[in-house]
């Protein structure tokens, strides 16, 4: 019974925020003077009208979900990972790189490539992980300002010594990646690529390894009460760079996937204009760290982005009518509404009725 | 060498550097009444906007500043509200906030001005530029003090009247006590919440002024997302200068004239990647140097206790 309840307010939480973020779409919709309900049936047509768009989402989730999932794992150890750009940035780089430039079969390169993708992106997490373990940098700040020294440079690299320079047109870009070193799409003539794959498989691994592992366990409880895990002999500053390693990791395997999926090759801005990075830290925070949910989340984050643009092709609301319901859906999960309306309720009815959550 | 340390650097460094300040101002109350503000760059952002789209109604530029500070209270306020009230993690509210600034601005460019990217118009008025009597004509402190916006002189002015405010007159001792000890502050009789939301409030007009002194001061125009992180280099400037106004004015300066080094190096044959990495490269390396240990535990214990 009481199992029964606390999955329905857990539910119910997330449920309440995205009636509540798409009222306030509703708004923003009537205010630009468009009419809601095709607003919105455009917007669902959009991201599930069809096979095609729905396969269309599910590629964008591709990236969001690994992030997510990254981010989450740092959360979750009571880190804010707020680096997730520069991790899948030079993630993306490195595996272009590799993938253009080593030599051998087309299923090495694209392993390889993988593998590289995934180091440079937790590499240069656990940097910042190591400097505030070491240093006391503040981590929250340390990311945020290496994102930027992550996107400068990659853009740096791909505009001078590695720029494509056989085509006629003059963008940022490398060369493209030999055909055989491509991730295979799942169905042809969609978008939607085995990255995605690795993505599901990699939330179903995150969860069963933070639920049934001792690693899982260390990671919760030094996030749900660090003092705790010290006592319990969890050393924070190893533990720090180790989930860092990892979350940059899984912030690097995006970026990589995105490269060896879609784009097939490094292209400035293709990463950080649809901010694939902050839509993953997103539906981390919406779906409170869960992996699992984390995933759910992601979806759905990406269906409003991908219904969004359907809106922008057959109606005159713009598509930042997306960016809206997300960010009202974040703020209002963050406020966790539903519980302290809960704990009010419980205060007027007694407080004999047991210990709350 | 000459060449790059003229006179119009260290005239774009005052310039560059007080959106900055107002901001770690802002910042700097808030870590004083024991709340981490990671949602400045939003504000800013609104700030920022809010300020062009006064401009636009109004066509009067202190209207316009004036229209940024109420929009931005009413952000402030909600902050506010969510993270005393609601009692939610303030730096996820910080975080979503930069999240809603950045959705909102995007969307209300679309929907009102109909433009996408940036909004740009030749008949907005800026803000004027004050030329202060007789240190304008000493030769190159003249050129390097005198000529800017209001807002780059009405900051250097809060920077003292917060160092007096805080730690001279009663009411400020009474908001230091309300961050260093809340339960001792509460036992006194000090009212520890509406301390704390006078804070955000008072955050909020200082982030809307660093807003309208980026949009109206230095260009007359709103580009998407155009704060670029400067909240967080605000943030940086915050810890660096131990949140006193005078230590924050000090990490300020560094920072502003690394932004005033990076857009001037762009004339010379430096790669654009390299110079627009210099303010971000210098914050980290201060990071480094300068340490502020009880503001950082204010900072990990929020930290911790997230989740």
């Amino acid at each position: 019974m009481d199992n029964l309840k606390n999955t329905a307010r857990a539910l119910l939480q997330p449920l309440l925020a995205i009636i509540v973020g798409l009222i306030a779409g509703a708004i923003a919709i009537a205010v630009v003077g468009g009419s809601i309900f095709e607003t919105y049936g455009e917007m669902w047509k959009g991201a599930f009208g069809s096979f095609y768009f729905f396969t269309n989402t599910l590629s964008r989730a591709t990236p969001i979900i690994l992030i997510g999932l990254g981010v989450a794992l740092a959360f979750r150890a009571g880190f804010f990972n707020m680096g997730s750009e520069g991790q899948m940035v030079l993630g993306a780089l490195s595996a272009a790189v590799t993938a253009i430039y080593l030599p051998g079969p087309g299923w090495l390169k694209l392993i390889a490539a993988l593998v590289a993708g995934i180091v440079a992106g937790g590499l240069w997490s656990a940097l910042a992980g190591w400097l505030d373990a070491k240093f006391r940098m503040n981590l929250l700040i340390t990311t945020l300002l290496l994102n930027y020294v992550a996107v400068l440079f990659a853009g740096y690299i791909v505009s001078y010594p590695l720029k494509d320079k056989s085509g006629s047109a003059a963008m940022a870009q490398t060369v493209m990646i030999d055909k055989a070193a491509w991730l295979p799409k799942l169905f042809p003539g969609m978008s939607l690529h085995a990255g995605f794959i690795l993505a599901a498989a990699g939330a179903i691994l995150l969860a069963l390894f933070m639920r049934h592992t001792v690693g899982g366990y260390e990671v919760r409880m030094l996030g749900g009460n660090p003092l705790f895990a010290g006592y319990g002999g969890v050393k924070r500053g190893q533990m720090m760079i180790y989930s860092m390693l990892a979350s940059g990791g899984f912030a690097g395997l995006a970026g990589a996937g995105e490269v060896l999926g879609t784009q097939y090759r490094y292209l400035d801005n293709a990463l950080t204009a649809p901010s694939y990075a902050w839509s993953g830290i997103m539906a981390t925070l919406l779906a409170g760290s869960n992996p699992l949910g984390t995933a759910l989340a992601a979806i759905l984050l990406a269906a409003l982005q991908t219904g969004g643009m359907g809106v922008e092709r057959n109606t005159n609301v713009p598509l930042e009518v997306s960016s809206i319901i997300q960010a009202v859906l974040i703020l209002f999960i963050s406020a966790r509404f539903t519980y302290s309306y809960f704990k009010k309720k419980k205060k007027k009815a007694g407080a004999s009725n047991g210990p709350a959550v | 060498m000459d060449q790059l340390f003229d006179v119009s650097l260290f005239a774009s460094t005052l310039r560059m550097v007080t959106p900055i300040l107002l901001a770690a101002l802002g910042g700097a109350l808030c870590s004083r009444v024991g709340l981490f503000n990671v949602g400045l760059e939003g504000l800013i952002l609104i700030g920022a906007f809010a300020a062009i789209v006064g401009n636009h109604l109004t066509g009067n530029v202190w209207l316009a500043v004036l229209f940024a500070i109420v929009c931005v209270s009413v952000f402030s306020a909600l902050m506010a509200y969510m993270s005393i009230h609601l009692k939610a993690n303030i730096i996820v509210v910080g975080i979503s906030l930069n999240f809603l600034a950045a959705g909102l601005t995007t969307f209300s460019l679309r929907a009102i001005f109909n433009v996408k990217g940036a909004f740009y118009d030749k008949d907005m008025v800026g803000l004027p530029k004050w030329d202060i009597p007789l240190i304008k004509d000493i030769p190159w402190l003249g050129d390097v003090i005198s000529g800017h916006s209001p807002l780059v002189y009405l900051s250097i002015v809060l920077v003292f009247v917060l160092q007096y405010y805080l730690f001279k007159t009663v009411s400020g001792f009474r908001l230091l006590a309300a961050g260093e000890n809340p339960t001792a502050a509460k036992s006194l009789g000090i009212k520890v919440t509406r301390i704390q939301y006078g804070a955000i409030l008072m955050c909020g007009v200082l982030c809307a002024l660093a807003g309208a002194q980026l949009s109206l001061g230095q260009v007359t125009m709103f580009t998407e997302g155009m704060t670029a992180g400067r909240g967080f280099i605000a943030l940086v400037a915050t810890m660096l200068g131990q949140s006193s106004p005078l230590g924050v004015l000090g990490s300020s300066m560094l920072f502003g004239l690394m932004d005033a080094l990076s857009t001037r190096l762009q004339g010379f044959s430096v790669p654009v990647h390299f110079t627009m990495m210099l303010p971000y490269l210098v914050t980290i390396v201060a990071m480094f140097f300068f340490k502020d240990k009880s503001y950082m535990q204010e900072a990990r214990k929020a930290n911790e206790s997230s989740r």
